[in-house]
């Protein structure tokens, strides 16, 4: 016991800026990812802020114009989607992929830091828009030829600020996706086969082939569009002998497996916590994986159910391959369910934000199949009710995977605990503002109110509605005060972690916490995917070479770095 | 910790832990797999400009297309494919030629690999200069139509792409010249030689279809 | 490790108490505020549909809706269900120190929910294609033919004859009671969309239907109003975003009786045909007035012509990429002129007929915003 009660081993995480700038230890960058992805979390939000005041009443009152309006919402779902989820998902993959398959660092740590890097210049880049006379406004989606360099189109530098900086984003991916694989392919400890990996390094693994294989043609996407807007190129603009059509293909080529990439690796964290708090192993195992590379696969073949009213789309094939994702969807359900049943489930924050994630990502799961028919999409697509759906996927699923997963390693990164309850305030908050913003979307959109309009007549009846959602949207404001009241209390005086707080299962907990560089000094025998628990339950070593373990069992592994492991290596 | 210690060595003697930060336990090394999904991620953004330019011809009532006025002679490449014939060629000597490199350098034949590379180089920079020079010729640009437009996006990354390839030999040679590679330690070489004959294979896939379908 | 204290088991208790207590109390609320809770209940029920279809293909997607809404109901209240049953039921309780059973898997099971869901979903995905191959049916003659032109920020509808080329009358207002799409109920209506700039879409909630308006293609799709729907008006809009005036972007469906409707096509024609032919009469033009668009603006917004003379307007369209007109609105709104459509960059030069005196507003009928005041006298 003795052992784990010595703070902080890395000294190394005292040391200064120069160091952050300078780290390629998987760690540090993890930490850097996750705080960069909140910094421009914060941000987005503010600007989702703007468009929820903007539609409390009718009536143009808070942007007073519809220019500003198209930039709050473009540059809000763009720096949610690749500033925050996908970065915010690929730093805890960084920082947890390594510990938990026993590996010292990532493959390539220098690439690593690069892939980091490039996130905030890509990001700085895209809200300079704001500097140069207004950001990018054409959404997200950024259509042609409406994103064309014409009148009443595209006009400006925001536009190409927000395809360069989406660019780099982009190469920062693609970066980060062959340093996951070769990390995981290569540089797993002895014992640790592929099917002994914790189920967020499958979720991370198939996630990275979908960056590898998308991410590209969504580059060679971006390319062609500055190439129409700046040098006279003819891609998407059919008043020019382009084809508008071919933009949506390509773009949703990569947008729909992004999905993908933002929703897997929540489920993967997922799938971590809740069998650590059900104090049972994750139910079907290899279901799961397999489930996993299915909806990876089947990610491919969907692109175009965005794209069932341009008129050009083979309807029935991308229908019925998109019903079929619901299937490996459901089977995680049920196998997470099953986890929890006859389980003994401590509810402490991490669970919260999972129980989360399984309530609310249902609802967004659910309302898949809606869009998948097709005749029912001819009525609900682009409309408010499309703006619920992906909410309830990325803010009730992704969101909540994503402060799970803060929740549950945030004593490993930083050795002390979060408050509980702190936590459980901004779960209850952010559960009722996320409801009462995204729920009345849905009836908003039957009842026909197209997205992103600025404006909308008072006699249409979405008043009410419109006011519910802006006030449940300050509310999920509200609910991050508590938050960073609760990131800033622990870091200062949090109670000590120690190794293992939750009785996890994986290997990052064998290990001090914060870990020390390079991360192991000894591991556990790897018999299952669950090595920490073999250990705790004495399954693993012969008790001959173990000593006796007391009462209170434990790793016998020390979290205490022997002296050598702590020298940093200059060329890894 | 005494009773333990026998076993926890044996782990350590494994363990990538120790110290390690490749593990090298048989199989593909890691610069080679890494490049190989790079390379793997290149065939995907060259599968989106591919696919963006038969989009763009099926949707064509003509091809090479009519308009815009008086440029329609120059976009017939069907009927002079023999400038870019030659690059290709020269291109695929290259490839032959950088095969040979490493070849040498498996065999710890340094002279040899020198020798393969530096061809490889020449034959690398002179195809970059035969497209700059079938560029001025060519009689249209990047703005007269969907052909321009494809045509030189295509063939413009592609040549950026032999462009990245160009430094990478040069780095290569100059660290082979500096007798940094040998039998057992040139992965680099390695990586270099599959992006280059990746180059190569997509630009036979270019001038398939922008000089022969 | 044993030294972490546990959350109280109660907590989750205390959470799903919370929200219930909630819930209570603004039911509680509702009812002492003297709300008809079962009409509001039936109303909460009702807004998670869309409204009523008032078309035939309109039917047929609520119908599917339905099915799958109920569906989706089922399956929602069961899992929810089974994870809320998992949070109250398996809470730690005091006293939990030996390990729950470690279940790893069951293979029945397993096989058993991933097979129910396929059939649920390959049900679902051919009642969906059933009725996809009815809704999105194209008829090769449709009884009324009209093609619907959305420009940035504006919609027009061109009323095609029966062989679905001659334009016979072009609505230019797209809302009040004197503009709109006007339509028959009862009969089978195709719509033709296209569009002069960038992407739209034509969407009317009550068709439960929307079709994208694409650059450079034609879509098309058909269309039969239910015969007790005429009389009524429905409301549309762009559903794609198009720029800044998206939100503007309105359009109004009328249903008329078939005598109406074509009561009403045969006096729009009438009136339109003085004006809508070029002319011939081998008059020369009394005037000849230049006018130019440049960045979605006409450079002049005052034009003088000669009052009961034929002139001409020399338009000069530069916006490359872009298509312009000159439509010309008597002071009461009525539109007497509507020039040839123009792309940029390129000219046309409009004859006029004779105007009587006043001021007239002639106008770009892609874009509204683009006005300006031609004085006759």
């Amino acid at each position: 016991m003795a052992t784990t009660a010595l703070t902080p081993a890395a000294a190394g995480y005292r040391s200064g800026l120069y160091e952050w700038v300078t780290t390629t230890d998987h760690k540090k960058i993890g930490i850097l990812y996750i705080t960069n992805s909140f910094i421009f979390f914060f941000l987005a939000g503010l600007l989702a802020l703007g468009v929820r005041a903007e539609l409390a009443q009718p009536g143009l009152q808070f942007v007073h114009d519809e220019n500003t309006y198209n930039q709050l919402f473009t540059m809000h779902g763009t720096a949610m989607i690749f500033l925050f989820i996908i970065p915010m998902l690929a730093g805890f993959g960084n920082y947890v992929v390594p510990l938990q398959i026993g590996a010292p660092d990532m493959a390539f740590p220098r690439i690593n830091a690069l892939s980091f890097w490039l996130l905030p210049l890509g990001g700085i880049l895209m809200f300079s828009g704001f500097l140069t006379g207004g950001a990018a406004a054409a959404g997200w989606t950024s259509y042609s030829p409406l994103a064309q360099d014409r009148p009443l189109g595209m006009q400006g530098a925001g536009e190409d600020l927000w395809i360069v900086g989406l660019l780099l984003i982009g190469t920062a991916s693609i970066l980060g996706a062959i340093n996951f694989l070769v990390t995981i392919f290569k540089m797993r400890a002895p014992g640790m086969t592929m099917f002994r990996m914790p189920i967020l390094v499958w979720t991370i693994l198939v996630t990275s082939v979908l960056v590898l294989m998308a991410t590209p043609v969504f580059t060679s996407a971006l390319i062609m569009l500055f190439i129409d807007r700046n040098y006279g190129g003819h891609f998407f603009d059919p008043a020019t002998g382009g084809n508008a059509i071919l933009w949506q293909n390509v773009f949703w080529f990569y947008s729909h497996p992004a999905v993908y990439v933002m929703v897997l690796p929540a489920m993967g964290i997922v799938s971590e916590v809740l069998p650590v708090f059900s104090r049972k192993p994750l139910f079907g195992y290899k279901a799961f994986v397999f489930a996993t590379a299915a909806i990876g696969a089947l990610g491919f073949s969907v692109w175009a159910h965005h794209m069932f009213t341009t008129g050009s789309v083979f309807l029935p094939f991308f229908s019925l391959m998109t019903f079929l994702i619901a299937v490996p969807t459901g089977v995680k359900f049920f196998n997470w369910i099953a986890t929890m049943w006859r389980g003994q489930l401590t509810f402490s924050t991490p669970l919260l934000f999972a129980l989360g994630f399984l309530t609310m990502f249902l609802i967004g799961g659910i309302n898949g199949a809606f869009s998948a028919s097709v005749p029912v999409d001819f009525a609900l697509h682009d409309t408010y009710w499309v703006v619920a759906h992906l909410h309830y996927v990325l803010f009730g699923g992704s969101v909540f995977g994503v402060f799970a997963g803060f929740y549950y390693w945030f004593p490993k990164m930083t050795g002390r605990m979060l408050s509980e309850g702190l936590g459980k305030a901004q779960f209850v908050l952010m559960m009722i503002g996320f409801n009462l913003t995204f729920f009345p979307m849905h009836i908003l959109g039957l009842s026909g109110m197209p997205r992103r309009i600025a404006d909308y007549a008072s006699t249409a009846g979405w008043n009410d509605l419109n006011l519910a959602a802006s006030i449940g949207g300050f509310l999920i404001a509200a609910s991050m005060l508590p938050f960073l009241a609760n990131v800033f209390v622990s870091l200062r005086g949090g109670r000590i972690a120690g190794d293992d707080p939750w009785e996890a299962n994986t290997l990052e907990w064998a290990t001090s916490s914060p870990p020390p560089p390079y991360n192991f000094d000894h591991l556990p025998e790897i018999r299952s995917e669950r090595p920490l628990f073999d250990l705790r339950h004495r399954r693993t070593l012969p008790a001959a070479v173990l000593p006796d373990p007391g009462p209170a069992p434990m790793p016998t592994v020390s979290a205490t770095p022997a002296p050598r492991s702590r020298t940093r290596r200059t060329k890894p | 910790m005494t009773s333990d210690s026998r076993a926890l060595a044996a782990t350590r003697e494994h363990s990538p832990v120790a110290g390690m930060a490749h593990d090298t336990r048989g199989g593909i090394s890691n610069p080679i797999l890494g490049m190989i999904l790079f390379i793997t991620s290149e065939v995907m953004f060259f599968a989106g400009l591919f696919a963006a330019y038969f989009n763009v011809r099926a949707n064509a009532a003509h091809w090479p297309p009519t308009q815009p006025e008086g440029l329609a002679e120059h976009f017939n490449l069907h009927a002079e494919p023999f400038f870019a014939l030659g690059l290709t060629i020269i291109l695929i000597i290259s490839s032959a030629t950088c095969q040979l490199g490493v070849s040498a350098i498996r065999r710890n034949d340094r002279t040899g690999f020198v020798r393969a590379i530096s061809i490889t180089l020449i034959l690398g920079i002179v195809f970059l200069i035969g497209q700059v020079y079938d560029y001025m010729t060519l009689g249209f640009g990047l703005g007269d139509g969907v052909f321009g437009t494809t045509f030189y996006t295509l063939t413009g990354f592609h040549g950026a792409h032999v462009f990245g390839g160009v430094i990478m030999l040069s780095v290569i040679l100059y660290r082979g010249m500096a007798g940094q590679f040998s039998a057992r330690h040139h992965d680099a070489v390695e990586a270099t030689s599959i992006y280059w004959h990746f180059v190569d294979v997509v630009w036979i896939g270019l001038f398939s279809t922008l000089y022969i379908l | 490790m044993s030294s972490y204290r546990r959350t109280r088991p109660s907590t989750g208790a205390i959470v799903v108490g919370a929200v219930l207590l909630v819930l209570l109390a603004l039911i509680a609320f509702a009812a002492v505020r003297g709300t008809n809770l079962g009409k509001a209940a039936n109303d909460i029920m009702g807004s998670m549909f869309p409204p009523a279809a008032v078309t035939e293909q309109g039917r047929q997607i609520r119908g599917l809706y339905d099915v799958v809404f109920l569906i989706a109901a089922v399956i929602f209240l069961l899992v929810e269900g089974l994870i809320i049953w998992s949070v109250v039921r398996y809470r730690r309780k005091p006293g939990d120190n030996v390990l729950p059973a470690q279940t790893h898997g069951n293979n029945v099971a397993e096989i058993t929910w991933t097979l129910i869901p396929t059939i649920i979903v390959a049900f679902l995905f051919y009642i969906s294609w059933q009725t996809l191959n009815s809704v999105d049916a194209v008829s090769t003659k449709p009884d009324i033919h009209v093609r619907a032109v959305a420009g940035q920020f504006q919609w027009s509808f061109v009323y095609l004859g029966d062989d679905g080329q001659t334009e016979q009358y072009t609505q230019f207002v797209p809302i009040g009671n004197d503009g709109g799409l006007v339509l028959p109920v009862g009969r089978n209506v195709q719509l033709s969309l296209e569009s002069p700039d960038v992407i739209h879409a034509f969407y009317v909630p009550q068709f439960l239907f929307k079709r994208d308006v694409v650059p450079g293609q034609v879509n098309k799709f058909d269309f039969t109003i239910d015969q007790n729907d005429a009389g009524q008006t429905f409301r549309g809009q762009c559903a794609e975003l198009c720029g800044i005036g998206h939100r503007a972007m309105v359009f109004e469906v009328h249903a008329m009786s078939q005598q109406d409707y074509d009561a009403w096509l045969k006096q729009k024609i009438e009136s339109a045909k003085p004006t809508a032919r070029p002319s011939g009469s081998g008059v020369p033009p009394a005037a000849s007035l230049n006018l130019v668009a440049q960045g979605i603006q006409f450079k002049s917004q005052t034009l003088e012509a000669p009052a009961n003379k034929p002139f001409e307007i020399k338009f000069d369209n530069q916006d490359a990429g872009i298509t312009h007109d000159v439509a010309i609105q008597d002071p009461k709104g009525t539109l007497v002129v509507n020039g040839d459509d123009v792309k940029g960059p390129g000219q046309a030069t409009y004859s006029i007929q004779p105007l009587q005196p006043g001021d007239y507003k002639f106008i770009c009928t892609f874009h509204s915003n683009m006005t300006g005041v031609l004085t006759v006298k």
